[in-house]
């Protein structure tokens, strides 16, 4: 059996690169990618939680799924919004999008 | 053999070469894994396991560092399909099934659906800020107190056991039903939200022409 720590692990490194992508990027694009990426991890951490310690009561698993449909409304909504960033000042970089109303 | 084939040739390229890059990565290290478990140093399990992290890794940071726009969107599917086969090594495959139908079926097209409207090709695309030795260094210092933390800690007597799946749906629509209709209610309303914010507005442009 393979031990809880490998998954783990994996589950660091995966939010540390989805961390840095969130940080370095700066289309709004790349940027909602590594977030997704940092999703990905918190789901295998609860789901590996949910398998080793705690397989009568689900509670992993059913947040694990809560954060995929969380992660896909994120997705479509951010997207709209990148959208209308795109046509009102013809770009996709955080960094000029910093004003609140324009 | 591909000029026959209904494909841009654009699109032919990233195919050849994203094939090659993942054998000449893979290969090695399937042959590396073959070797340990044939001398009976890692099981099975473990080898399907170290498989799908190079392949959920490798689509991660090709997705936080490569230039092109697109091939960051297509190595973000080799890490979300990655990341179904590690639920399937959790014993979980309802969860697995899900991550497959959401991510490569939803998420991936929204995002590059979003990626083809918004790239502007006359725009310089400025991809990496002035602030990436800093964040390489935040990322590496968060990794490194989660591994710590993950190797360090005394875990209690530890073994993976089989959810049953009709189990998993009493409980999900039994005890959890109502975080199902708040989850419902945030799904409807980020979606309402997203047409309303993406539609293009009519009204708002007269108004700015009546002002």
């Amino acid at each position: 059996m393979i031990p809880l720590q490998n998954f783990l692990v994996l589950s660091a490194l995966l939010f540390g690169i989805g961390f840095y992508g969130v940080l370095a990027r700066r289309s709004a694009i790349l940027i909602l990618i590594s977030v997704e990426i940092m999703l990905a991890a918190v789901a295998i951490n609860f789901i590996a939680f949910a398998t080793y310690r705690d397989p009568k009561a689900f509670s992993g698993l059913v947040f694990a799924l809560f954060v995929i449909a969380v992660a896909a409304a994120e997705v479509g909504l951010a997207l709209g919004i990148v959208l209308r960033l795109f046509r009102e000042r013809r770009t996709a970089n955080v960094d000029e999008a910093s004003s609140l109303k324009w | 053999m591909f000029a026959r084939l209904p494909l841009p040739s654009q699109f032919d390229r990233i195919i050849i070469t994203g094939g090659l890059v993942g054998v000449m990565v893979m290969g090695p290290i399937l042959i590396a894994l073959v070797t340990l478990y044939m001398m009976s140093r890692i099981t099975g399990g473990e080898v399907v396991f170290y498989l799908a992290s190079v392949v959920v890794l490798g689509g991660a940071i090709a997705a936080v560092s490569l230039s092109n726009l697109v091939h960051s969107a297509l190595s973000l599917i080799a890490t979300l399909m990655g990341v179904a086969a590690i639920y399937l090594m959790l014993l979980s495959e309802f969860l697995a099934l899900v991550q497959i139908l959401v991510y490569g079926g939803g998420v991936i097209i929204l995002v590059i659906f979003g990626l083809m409207l918004t790239n502007a090709q006359d725009d310089p695309v400025v991809l990496d800020g002035s602030q990436k030795p800093f964040a390489f260094g935040v990322g590496a210092m968060i990794c490194g107190l989660f591994v710590a933390a993950a190797l360090l800690a005394q875990w209690g007597p530890l073994e993976a056991n089989l959810v049953p799946f009709p189990d998993f749906g009493k409980r999900l629509f039994g005890d959890y039903g109502l975080p199902i209709i708040i989850v419902a209610f945030l799904l409807d309303i980020a979606f309402t939200g997203a047409l309303v914010n993406a539609r293009r507005a009519e009204h708002a442009g007269s108004k700015e022409a009546a002002k």
